[in-house]
């Protein structure tokens, strides 16, 4: 190998009753396009904050050319100066503050100046917006932007520093496919100038297709590292699960069927958004909904759920039409919906686990006197703790204590709590480790076999494939085609579909 | 800046408030709108607006102090008593001792703040009982008369920078105490937009935990922001005491929630890191005209209350909801 940029050597990290990190070795050359993988919770971020100086290892050393870090107790300006940038998975951006103050905070921190430029912080913050081919303004608060645009201001900043050796701890996971290409890029053209990279990311594709060396974690133990040629997809997901996945098409019973379908949308339409949408969905069904970002899908999704109110059209649940003007129509109706930006969302950050989940069902864990039973309230949490495997020693825990994947799975596990007849889940998977993306999977067919309703949307059109029976393909708010049975086709074929009409409209 | 945006900002609206309700005041009292009323209400609340300027700051940082009143009291207090006790009769010294006690106390707080990791609300709740019942005990609980007061601070709160003559001869103008707002406004205005101390006072307001991944020094910026709000409660605290020509260890302390008032309305966010030194002025503007006027138009002193409490509850409603909606678009951007 190359010179060796950062080592890690024998790193371990206790939280009360987990052992996030044992013994964790990691290597990173110069120039070199590393990756860490393993599955929700296995420490992967508790690894890179120990790098960053976020958090002091119980034992264990990091060096970075050599030179030892945080001999001297932690300090996070101690990693930057050595020439680290991290893009935490939270981000760590600062909401209340403008996109070209974000972008440049870390430059003027590091050149520890005592006053403030703004003509150089509104220039530096445009080279970086300009150099990963983004626009966006400047002075826009960053609290008022899309999860992506956030993710896109998070890696400017990092960009925007001389470093040399940049983590990404899963910074693509709310981007297109066309910006992590675009990412991809500038990554290889900063390896050439001999700066390493450290990426993360659930997304198997990435891995395979920008890194150089993989380092996997299981249960907070380093299990090997291996030149990225070497492994195959099978391969890498034994690895880092310690199973061979594999997937059956679903198949619909259409025995579930009834003679009104459970859900029908009727010529809605909204100006600029969508239009003429038309579909139904049947008991028992998991109908998906794929199309590129902006092709109409989310805001479909939203207005199901009273978040975004149609121009016209109808909405049946059952054959009787309802009126959905905001989530508690919705709810009351029985239509849940999974968000699709929800790092965080809707959770209680301090508040238990076990409380988190059963906030939706409150009503039902009510006892005589309107009194809420805290046996039953404990026994809903540790239900859904082990259906969704959420990693935690206790359901009493608080939510802010998990890795960023089981908090997802707390999110899910609460909607789904709700058990309603339609659960509109938009982008279940974002951020989930492989593993768990098919327990996920599992637990979702096993609903609709039951008889709920499922409208899956997703980016990933082999994850709609594998686990949806119909498909609906959107582009410029419209549906495009509709594939009644999705074993009759294959994921390339929509792929092309999706890509062609989405370039027709363009050049049109 | 364009109209649009002119349109979009808080103090916008708060601006109108004042104004249209300075007309209705006019309207019943003709005298309200005349320079020399105008001068007259500068010069009685240009004190509470240095006090709040330093309650914004810590707001901005995310944090809260309540303590600040019960400084402004030690500090002029301790000024008056010591001046008097040594015999020397002038205005600078007063000042020094005052923002040196202001510094001092503020610098406790920080340390319960930063490095015992405190609740703010909570510290400076105590601080503030703290600081105070130490001063009642160690300093006495007499007030001090016109009569002892020293000269060189009678004659300050009587100094203008800008004089004029009625008809009748006699003589009114635009206090020192503007000047000293002033210089208090700039020299805030200028640390919190221009050094990296002041943004980073923001930045810990909007995301604590972010700010110390940056490489901020949470430590120091909130020791600069506890002192600096000290610092700010001592040069009240003399303000005040060359206003009334009087000094009671009961008085200043307990008016700290209509400041806090006066912030809050004036736009900026009690979860931190968001606000301005305008918003906070129009704030304490339309308090203090509230205060002053309401006997004015015929209603009772406790209607005065209950106007705060209404502003308030307002104040904070409509920061609500606009988080609301801007949550609800934050959810829709895609
Ligand atoms: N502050 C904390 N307090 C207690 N436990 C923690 C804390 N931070 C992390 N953990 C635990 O340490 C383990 C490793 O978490 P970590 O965040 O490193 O996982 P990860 O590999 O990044 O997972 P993901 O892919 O979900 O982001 C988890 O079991 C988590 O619950
Ligand atoms: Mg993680």
């Amino acid at each position: 190998m190359a010179e060796v940029f950062l080592e890690a050597k024998g790193v371990s990290k206790t939280f009360v009753g987990v052992k996030a990190l044992d013994n964790v070795d990691l290597t990173i050359g110069k120039g070199e396009i590393h990756c860490l993988i393993g599955e929700n919770g296995s420490g992967k971020s508790t690894l890179i904050k120990v790098i960053g100086g976020v958090y002091r290892a119980d034992s264990g050393s990091v060096k970075i050319e050599g030179r030892e870090l945080h001999e001297h107790g932690m300090q996070t300006i101690e990693t930057i100066r050595a020439g680290v940038q991290i893009i935490y998975q939270d981000l760590s951006l600062f909401p209340n503050l403008t996109v070209a103050e974000n972008i440049s905070i870390n430059q003027m921190l590091e050149s520890n100046q005592q006053t403030v430029n703004w003509k150089t912080i509104q220039e530096s913050a445009r080279k970086a917006l300009d150099e990963i081919g983004e626009e966006i303004d400047l002075n826009e608060r960053v609290e008022n932007l899309s999860m992506a645009k956030k993710q896109i201001i998070a890696i400017s900043r990092a960009l925007t520093q001389n470093a040399k050796l940049i983590i990404m701890d899963e910074a693509t996971s709310a981007i297109t496919k066309e910006e992590v290409d675009h990412l991809f890029s500038i990554i290889m053209k900063l390896k050439e100038r001999g700066i390493s990279i450290l990426f993360v990311s659930h997304k198997l594709s990435e891995v395979f297709e920008i890194s150089e060396n993989i380092t996997i974690l299981k249960d907070g133990k380093q299990i090997g590292v291996y030149p990225t040629s070497e492994l195959d997809n099978d391969k890498l997901v034994y690895l880092m699960t310690g199973r061979e996945l594999e997937y059956a098409p679903y198949i619909y019973n259409k025995k579930l069927a009834e003679e009104t379908p459970l859900l029908s949308v009727e010529g809605l339409n909204k100006e600029r958004q969508f239009h003429d949408i038309n579909f139904n969905l049947q008991k028992g069904e998991i109908l998906g909904i794929t199309g590129l970002i902006g092709s109409g899908r989310t805001e479909v999704a939203q207005a199901l759920f009273g978040l975004n109110k149609p121009d016209s059209g109808t909405i049946k649940m059952h054959g009787k039409a309802v009126d959905i003007k905001k989530p508690e129509d919705a709810i009351n109706n029985g239509i849940a919906l999974l968000p699709e930006e929800r790092h965080g969302q809707g959770l209680f950050e301090e508040q238990s686990i076990g409380d988190n989940i059963v906030i939706t069902i409150l009503k039902s864990l009510l006892v005589k006197l309107g009194l809420l039973s805290q046996f039953k309230r404990k026994k809903a949490g540790d239900n859904w703790i082990e259906k969704l495997s959420i990693k935690t020693p206790t359901g009493d825990n608080p939510v802010n204590s998990l890795s960023g994947g089981n908090q997802q799975r707390v999110v899910l596990a609460k909607w789904l709590a709700t058990e309603p007849d339609v659960f509109i889940l938009d982008g279940p998977t974002i951020g989930i480790d492989i593993g768990s993306k098919h327990t996920i999977h599992e637990i979702i067919r096993d609903l609709a076999e039951k008889g709920m309703g499922i409208i899956m949307i997703s980016d990933e059109i082999q994850e709609i494939l594998d686990n949806c029976n119909r498909v609906l393909l959107m582009s410029n708010g419209r549906i495009i085609k509709e594939v009644e049975d999705s074993t009759t086709t294959t994921a390339d074929e929509l792929f092309d579909i999706v890509t062609r009409s989405y370039e027709e409209e363009a050049g049109a | 800046m364009n109209l649009k945006s002119l349109f979009k900002k808080n103090e916008t609206y708060l601006l109108l408030i004042v104004i249209v309700f300075s007309i209705v005041i006019t309207t019943i009292n003709p005298v309200f709108m005349t320079w020399e009323n105008m001068f007259d209400l500068l010069r009685s609340s240009s004190g509470t607006a240095v006090l709040a300027i330093g309650i914004f700051v810590v707001l901005l940082s995310g944090g809260i102090d309540v303590s600040c009143t019960a400084i402004a009291i030690c500090g002029q207090y301790i000024a008056i008593n010591v001046l008097i006790a040594s015999g020397v009769d002038n205005i600078a010294v007063a000042f020094l001792i005052s923002i040196g006690v202001g510094l001092a106390l503020g610098a406790i707080n920080a340390v319960f703040i930063s490095i015992f990791n405190l609740p703010t609300l909570i510290t400076t709740l105590g601080t503030s009982s703290l600081f105070h019942g130490a001063l009642l005990e160690w300093f006495g609980t007499k007030a001090i008369n016109v009569g002892n007061i020293p000269d060189s601070i009678k004659v300050f709160g009587k100094m203008n920078i800008l004089t004029f003559t009625r008809p009748d001869g006699t003589q009114y103008g635009l206090s020192v105490f503007f000047l000293i707002l002033v210089i208090i406004v700039v020299l805030t205005w200028f640390l919190l937009k221009y050094t990296m101390i002041g943004r980073g006072i923001y930045a810990i307001g909007g995301n604590r935990e972010a700010a110390k991944r940056c490489g901020y020094n949470i430590r120091k910026i909130q020791f600069f922001t506890y002192m600096y709000a000290g610092l700010l409660a001592g040069v009240m605290g003399v303000m005040h005491l060359s206003l009334i020509r009087y000094s009671n260890p009961n008085y200043i302390v307990g008016s700290e929630l209509s400041v806090i008032a006066a912030v809050v309305l004036g736009g900026t966010r009690i979860s931190g890191g968001t606000g301005t030194i305008t918003g906070t002025l129009i704030g304490v503007a339309l308090i203090t005209i509230l205060e002053k006027n309401l006997v004015l138009i015929g209603l009772s002193s406790y209607w005065q209350q209950f106007f705060i409490g209404v502003i308030i509850i307002l104040g904070v409603t409509i920061t609500y909801a606009q988080n609301k909606i801007n949550e609800r678009k934050g959810l829709r951007a895609a």
